[in-house]
Order: C-alpha cells, then structure tokens, then sequence
C-alpha cells in the first residue's frame, strides 16, 4: 500500500464502481455518488488537471473512504489444492477426507466445534436443551436459514436425515455406528417446524459434538430415497446445481480431475459481527495436484494460495516469505499418532490349532517391563530429526496434545536412556547369556522378532528402521519387513500372525471415538483384539473408564476419568507412541480475518475471511 | 484378407476372457480387499463392515463373483465402482480422451522426430552430426521420464513460460476456439515433451539400425551401380525395406495409447487414465481395474492386428490366406 499509493486507490475505485451493482445491500450513499464524480472528472478534465484533481480529492476524501469502506470486503478468489478427486458429493455415503474437506464447505450440522476452545457451539440450531436424565435433548433450530436453492430448512429435513437416512438399513452409512448404543438407535422426532428431539437410549456424551453431522435437505432427496437410488445419488456424475445445502459455499463445477470450484452461497444465513452477509469470498477453485513437488512450485510460483510445508521444505520455503509474500504459521503438533506395539494374543488359531503367536515371545510381550525397556530405546529425537525434518513433538499420551481438553500432559514419560533400557531388562531377567551379542530369555531364547510396517509408507519405514536400530543397541535382533498395506490389515484383523508393528492411527477430540482401539472387546484393540472378558486388571480398568466416561455428561468429570486411561496407557504401554509431526503452512499474504488454529488449520473460518482489495 | 480379419477377431474373445479371468484372480486373491482401509477406521463396527461385504458380494465365492462379472458384462455392463458409487463407464470415459490426447501427441512426436532423425543420422553415419545424436539419444534414454517432466516443471515455475501441470485454464470455457487450442497445446508441451524424449532416443536408434542394414545390402549396391539418383535409392529402395519392423511396433504403440503414463500424469497433474488406475489397483476398486484391462487388452489385440494388416500392404512378400 505505501509503495504505490495511486495505483492502490485506482483498484479500489474500480472495485467500488465494481461493488454497486453486485452487492447493493451493502453499498452506502456516499460510496455511490463519490464514485460518480471521479467519473465526471474523468470525462472532462485533461489528462494533467484530472492526475491533479484525483489525487487531491484522493488525499482529501481518504478518510471518508475509510469510512465507507467497512463492508467493501467481497470478492476475489481463494485457490486451494487437494491431492485427489471427491469420491461423492453425498456426504452420508463418501466419508474419505478428500471428500469431507470439500463437502463441509457445503453442508452444516446442527452444531459445530470452537477451532479454539472445542467446545460444541451452535450452528444449524441456535439453542438446545437437555432434560435431567440427559436422555432428551430438544434442538431449536435457527429460524431463517434456507438451503441454498432457496427453500428453508426446517425440523424436517433433520429427522429425515436421521431416520430415513442414517438409520436406514439400505444405505451404507459410517455414521451409523456414531449413533448406535448397543444396538440400539436414537428417537428423532419433529415437535414442530423449528424444533427437534432426540431421545437416546442410554446417556452418551459424545451427543453433542456428534451432532455436527451434515443435515441434507429432504426436498432433494426423498424421491432418491423413497426409489431405492439414494446410494447411487450425488455422485461425482451430479449436475452441481443438484447438491443443495446450507453451507457457505455451494458447488459450481467439478471436472475430473483438473478442478473444482465453489462459489459464494448468497442465501447464507451467517452475518458478521458488522451485519455484513458472509461469505466474502466469490470463489474457492480447489485446483486438484497429485504430486506435492509441484504444489510447492505452484505455490513459489504464486499460482496457489496454500502449502501444507514438509519438513523437509521448511529450509527451502520460508526464507523466501517477504520475496513471494507469504506467511509461514506453525500450528503446532498434528492430530494423529505412529505407534509400536507388541502381539500379546494368547488365542489359538481354530483353523490350525497353533497359537497365534510363538509361546516364548508372547511371554516377552506381555511382560510390562519388557515394554518399557523398549519405550525407554526409542529415540525420539533422531525420529523428529530425521522423519519430521527437525520439526516434530514427542508423543507420550495416548491423547495428542491436538485434542486440546482432553489431553493429559502429565503421564509416565520415557525418555531415551539406554543404560536404563538395559537395566530394566536385566532386571526381568533378559541377559545375553551365550555372548553372542543378542539378549537370552530367562528360559535360554535368544531375544528375536519381526517388525512390520506398510511399505508404501516411507514415513513408518523410517520410524520402524530407527526403532529396529535402536532396540539393536539394547541386545534384541529386530527383523523389519515392510509389507503390502492390505497384508498389514489382515495381520491386524484376521490372521493376528504378528510379533510386533509399526503403525498410525488418526485422532481426534472427542476421547470415546476411539473405544475400538482402547476397551478389551474392540476389533482394533491391537494387541488382544475382541476379548470376551478383559484379560488383565489395566484392561478391565479402561474398559470401566470408557464405559462411565460416555455417561457422563459433566466434561470435567469426564476429563477425570480420560485422564486416568491416559495414565494407566503410558504405564501399561499396550503401544509405544513415537513422535507427531509439526503442522506447518504457508499462507499467501493477501487474507484478512485469517485466524489460524491447531485444530481448525487455517480456512477454519472460511465464511469469515476476506481477500484484501489489492488482490482481488 | 477378410477370412483371415474375421478369423483374428473371432480368437479375440477367448482371449480377452482369459485376460479377464486372469485380472480377476490377481485382484482377489493377493491379500485384502477394497475393505481393507476402513478396517482400520476406529468409528466404524464389525457389523458395518460385515454389511459393506455383503452389499459388494465380497463374501461370496470367487468363481461366483467371476461369473456374475461376465454375465454382466454380457448385458453390457461393467458394474459400479467401489470407491466412487458410479459406474466404472462414466469414470473411465471422462478421462479417456484426456490419455487420448496426450498419448496420441507424444506418439506424432515421437515419431515426426524420431524416423527422419534415424534416417538422417544412418545416411551421414560415424560423422559428427551422427555421433552427437547418439550421444545425446544416450543421455535422454537414460534419464527417466518422470525426472524430466520435473527438470521441465522446475525450469516452467522459473521462467513462467508455460503452466504448471493441469489441461486447461481456469478460464478455459471464455476463450475462443483457437485460444482453447493454445492453451491446450501449452499445457500438453511439458508431458508430452517428457513422454517422448526417452521414446524418441529409442526409436532413433532401431530406425537408424534398420536403415544402415538396409544399406549394405546387395540391391542398394546395383541401384546405385545403375546411376539412380541417391535420393531414390535412399527414400525408394533402403527405406522401404527399413520400415517393416516398424509397423509391428506401431502396432503395439496402438495399445499404448489409452493405456496412459502413470507417473507423469500424477507429475503434471493430467486428468488421465494412468494415475486413476494406479489408485484403482492400489485400493483393489476391482471392477475400475477389470474394466481398464478390458480396453487394454483389446486395444492390444486390435493393434496387433492393424499392425499384421499394415504390414502384409507394404510388404508384398507377406501373405496371410493360402492360395
């Protein structure tokens, strides 16, 4: 703005002559009639007399510019990228983040999550209460919101969500099992056009942040339903004036993988704290690259307006920050975690009568210390040095710090200390007693196992080489093998032939989403998966604190108990946790009301955020 | 010539059952399934999965999927994929002229270039201009494809020059005509120059092998004892007979054509058939992939037998039907 004034206040001109007639609502008179003086001046005075007077009336006006300048905010284009093609548009079936990154631009649930706090806050409904048992819950929905082809939501459309949607047996939805209690599911009913109830078996506190899910408009789809084509409904083949929701943006064209772009939903209910109707922003074009390579040159080029930085980039990109105005935000550690765990599986094989795994490891796995001799080897520090590229955390919480609330910093930590590692070992016996350099069990065994991993995964097959490295040190004989994904899954859900395996789970918020992997009876319950009853007094223990942890509906009771688990989780060591990656991204300097969030990322506020005028 | 036509493709269709039956076994018996990633998905239930499986018949015996494949395919149908809920036809035929285009660009590259360059380069051989062509067709044969459409991006986002990566303009539909053309021409420049580059180093050199063998045979010695011009002896005598083994590889190029280039595709960021099918085969979407190989395989035959055809007209020695 300060190198080229004049230049800066043509544009702005051109975009106020511009502005009348898109957006007369927002328009004030002085804006107008100005204007149309600067046009008078144009078509009569001399090319010198007219630089003269512009720039006078220019320095003269500016501060009454200023003033009229509050809702001049709208327009220009947010460039995105996504490294694959939406699988749907139908967000009860495609549940793959290619797809939700996109469609939740597009739908809105009844309520949403603070990208600070993470709190559950209001969105489709403006209020809600529960009764004393907290198995009643009445939703008030905003009144005023319509769907962006113009017809308005109304109680309707979220108990056809419910129920002829997600409880319907004929349609394959994930989200179903959210909003399954023991088989049994929740009684949504109309009260009237503006109200909802929902009557839940059993309490559950997950409820609220549960009710994010996307509320689909039943004027659209109840014919789709009713034929039996709802599966085969809003698909990627789908005229996008069809996709209707009540989101800020709405689709306006997808070609296959080249592009995609939304645009402004101008019936959107939202307003911003000065009354303007938001969104700002015209468009948002997702520009679809598969190698990230070439997003880091589109972005150095210019051409994209975001770039999730590698590690390995960060040397590269943020010296050039002033040159190619950008600015670089680091958002701290990243949801999601990459873990070793060991097979303590003590189940037979009907099939082949064997046990799953060999006797005399599994009597090393399921000795605790062995496990924390192996937390105490792992060098976290080379893992973020070389996987994160410098830019890494620790993780020793079963919660990542990502989940903000419920993440209990003050569990066991093991730091890396081999001398310790050694000593715990010997302590329970494992001592190279033949000398040829590898531990021997009390029982004679020699100390040696497999390490799996997905090979496609360059990320896990550094951290399992690291860690094969490093439990080198303490005398065990590690042997990596990466392996085909899909083979890794059916070590892990089916065949459970496995000593030990590098792998990652995503995270999330809310602590009860991942009760498959933590009480005794879940499928994804690594390491003793689908007990009938919990086969030690720590498992039986999680299993209690999950159980009243999803009845509990005072959070800070409900922080208590998750507290507990993490605890007991960094003592027991069922998976040792590695490191989490920094989230880093580079962001073109041309936003305002950019507010970037750990949780949220960066476009958390999209709605909000405007494209200054300079960039439009 | 018609009796023997008719015959080729009467064989085709064993063969492409074959092909079929082949595909489907490797699919489904190296392990897992299109399930596989949402096993690991801590929110969603035994019982969901177990319900996914039956909803795509991935429970029931393997012959029987394979039967009711063809069966399908008989009526015309190719079925739905797993990962998209569309049928495979529509998924496959939005980009099916996209690999079109950029395969048949590098293909008229590739060739133009490559066939006069031989041809040139065997008539002045051992001097230097054939020496520098050699050595240069060396470097590029080496060089990967996917490492030079990179170089070729980088050298883009420096000069701005050319686009980076993509088929078209976000402001595509508002040019006109010969607009729309330039800009497609610009954004095939970097793959196809990519795809070519090795292939045209390649083919430079059979061209020129074939040519110098061509050369040194006994009739090119008489027609030139006989005073033709050198330009006849060369375009008449020794090209004729240089380019039949050519026109076999121009068959199998045929097949080629739709098959699509993986990697420089995912590079450029090309809306083609190569990085759909990698992902189709990397997630088991099984029918995506069945359906792929269908056309793959029967481009390949159908090119194979235009090859057999082209030959048999420009070598009058090669007849297919006893007379």
């Amino acid at each position: 703005m300060v190198q080229s004034l004049p230049k800066y206040f043509a544009k702005i001109f051109k975009i106020k002559l511009y502005s009348i007639n898109r957006h007369p609502e927002h328009q004030r008179c002085e804006g107008s009639q100005y204007s149309s003086n600067i046009l008078r001046f144009f078509h009569f005075a001399s090319l010198s007399v007219r630089m003269t007077i512009c720039i006078g009336i220019l320095l003269f006006s500016f501060s009454s510019y200023l003033a009229a300048a509050v809702s001049d905010k709208y327009g220009g284009e947010l460039i995105l990228t996504t490294t694959s093609d939406p699988k749907s548009f139908n967000d009860i079936i495609a549940k793959e983040t290619s797809t939700t990154e996109i469609t939740e631009y597009i739908f809105e649930g009844l309520t949403t999550v603070d990208a600070f706090t993470l709190k559950v806050k209001p969105q489709l409904a403006s209020a809600w209460e529960v009764s004393a048992d907290g198995l009643t819950w009445t939703f008030y929905l905003r009144q005023g919101v319509v769907w962006n082809d113009g017809v308005p939501l109304t109680a309707d459309d979220v108990v056809f969500t419910f129920n002829e949607l997600i409880y319907n047996e004929t349609i394959p939805s994930s989200s179903r099992d959210i909003f399954t209690i023991d088989g049994k599911s929740f009684k949504v009913e109309k009260v009237d056009d503006y109200t909802v109830r929902f009557i839940l078996p059993v309490k559950f506190a997950p409820f609220l942040r549960g009710m994010a899910q996307a509320i689909l408009p039943k004027h659209k789809l109840k014919k789709a339903v009713d034929s039996g084509n709802f599966n085969f409904t809003w698909g990627i083949d789908t005229d996008p004036k069809e996709i209707v929701g009540t989101g800020p943006f709405k689709l306006a064209q997808y070609k296959p993988g080249e592009r995609l772009i939304l645009e402004r939903n101008p019936l959107y209910w939202k307003r911003s704290v000065d009354g303007d109707h938001l969104p700002y922003i015209s468009k948002v074009i997702y520009v679809i690259v598969q190698s990230a390579d070439v997003e880091l040159l589109k972005f150095l080029e210019g051409t994209i307006d975001l770039y999730t930085i590698r590690g390995m980039d960060y040397a590269l990109v943020k010296p050039l920050e002033q040159k190619k105005n950008f600015t670089v935000y680091d958002l701290g550690p990243a949801m999601g975690s990459n873990f070793i765990t060991f097979n303590q599986n003590p189940d037979v094989n009907s099939k082949t009568g064997k046990p799953f795994i060999d006797p005399k490891k599994l009597s090393w796995f399921i000795n605790p210390q062995f496990r924390q001799a192996v937390a105490h080897s792992i060098d976290r520090a080379k893992i973020i040095e070389i996987v994160n590229n410098g830019f890494g955390y620790p993780q020793h919480s079963s919660m990542g710090p990502a989940a903000g609330f419920f993440y209990n910093p003050n569990v066991i930590q093991y730091d890396y200390d081999l001398d310790k590692a050694k000593d715990i070992l010997a302590q329970a016996g494992f001592v190279d007693r033949s000398g040829d350099g590898i531990l021997d069990d009390p029982a004679g065994n020699t100390v040696e196992f497999s390490l799996y991993t997905n090979a496609d995964s360059t990320e896990r097959m550094d951290i399992a080489a690291i860690i094969s490295h490093d439990l080198e040190k303490v005398g065990m004989k590690v042997n990596l093998k990466g392996i085909e994904f899909n083979t890794l899954v059916g070590k892990l859900t089916s065949n459970y032939e496995w000593d030990a395996i590098v792998l990652g789970l995503t995270g999330g918020v809310e602590p009860h989403f991942g009760k498959n992997v933590w009480t005794s009876d879940g499928q994804l319950h690594f390491w003793h998966p689908n007990q009938k009853e919990p086969a030690t007094p720590w498992e039986k223990r999680i299993d209690e604190v999950f159980n009243q942890g999803v009845q509990e509906l005072d959070e800070d009771k409900r922080k208590v108990l998750y507290d507990e688990f993490q605890l007991i989780a960094s003592k027991e060591l069922p998976v040792v946790y590695t490191t989490l990656n920094a989230r880093l991204v580079a962001v073109r300097s041309k936003f305002g009301n950019l507010k970037p969030s750990n949780f949220g990322g960066v476009m958390h506020n999209l709605e909000e955020i405007y494209i200054k005028p300079e960039y439009r | 010539m018609l009796k023997y036509i008719f015959k080729r493709v009467a064989i085709m269709i064993p063969m492409l059952l074959g092909i079929a039956l082949l595909t489907f076994m490797l699919m489904r018996l190296s392990p897992g399934n299109y399930l596989d990633t949402i096993r690991l998905d801590p929110q969603i239930s035994k019982e969901t999965i177990a319900y996914y499986e039956r909803l795509f018949q991935l429970d029931k015996p393997l012959i029987y999927q394979y039967v009711h494949w063809v069966l399908n395919l008989l009526r015309g149908e190719f079925g739905y994929s797993f990962y998209y809920n569309v049928p495979v036809v529509q998924i496959i035929s939005w980009r099916l002229f996209n690999t079109f285009i950029l395969a048949f660009a590098s293909f008229l590259m590739t060739w133009l270039i490559a066939i006069p360059l031989g041809i040139w380069a065997a008539v002045n051989r051992n001097r230097k201009t054939d020496q520098a062509i050699q050595f240069f067709s060396y470097v590029f044969l080496s060089w990967p494809s996917f490492f030079v459409a990179m170089i070729l991006l980088f050298w883009a986002s420096q000069t701005g020059i050319l686009p980076l990566g993509g088929m078209h303009s976000p402001n595509y539909e508002n040019l006109n005509l010969w607009q729309q053309f330039v800009d497609l021409v610009k954004h095939l420049a970097i793959p196809t120059i990519a795809l070519s580059i090795g292939s045209i180093a390649a083919l430079q050199k059979i061209m020129r092998g074939n040519m110098l063998e061509a050369l040194g045979q006994k009739y090119i010695l008489t027609a030139r004892a006989k005073g033709l011009p050198e330009n006849k002896v060369i375009y008449r005598h020794a090209l004729r007979n240089a380019i039949n083994p050519l026109i076999t590889l121009l068959g199998y190029e045929f097949s080629g054509l739709l098959s699509g280039a993986a990697l420089i595709e995912i590079i450029c960021s090309w809306p083609g058939l190569g990085s759909l099918m990698l992902t189709a085969v990397r997630s088991k979407d099984i029918y995506l992939v069945m359906a792929s190989m269908m056309m793959g395989g029967i481009l390949f035959i159908v090119g194979n037998l235009l090859a057999d055809i082209f030959l048999a007209k420009a070598d009058p020695r090669i007849r297919y039907d006893k007379r």
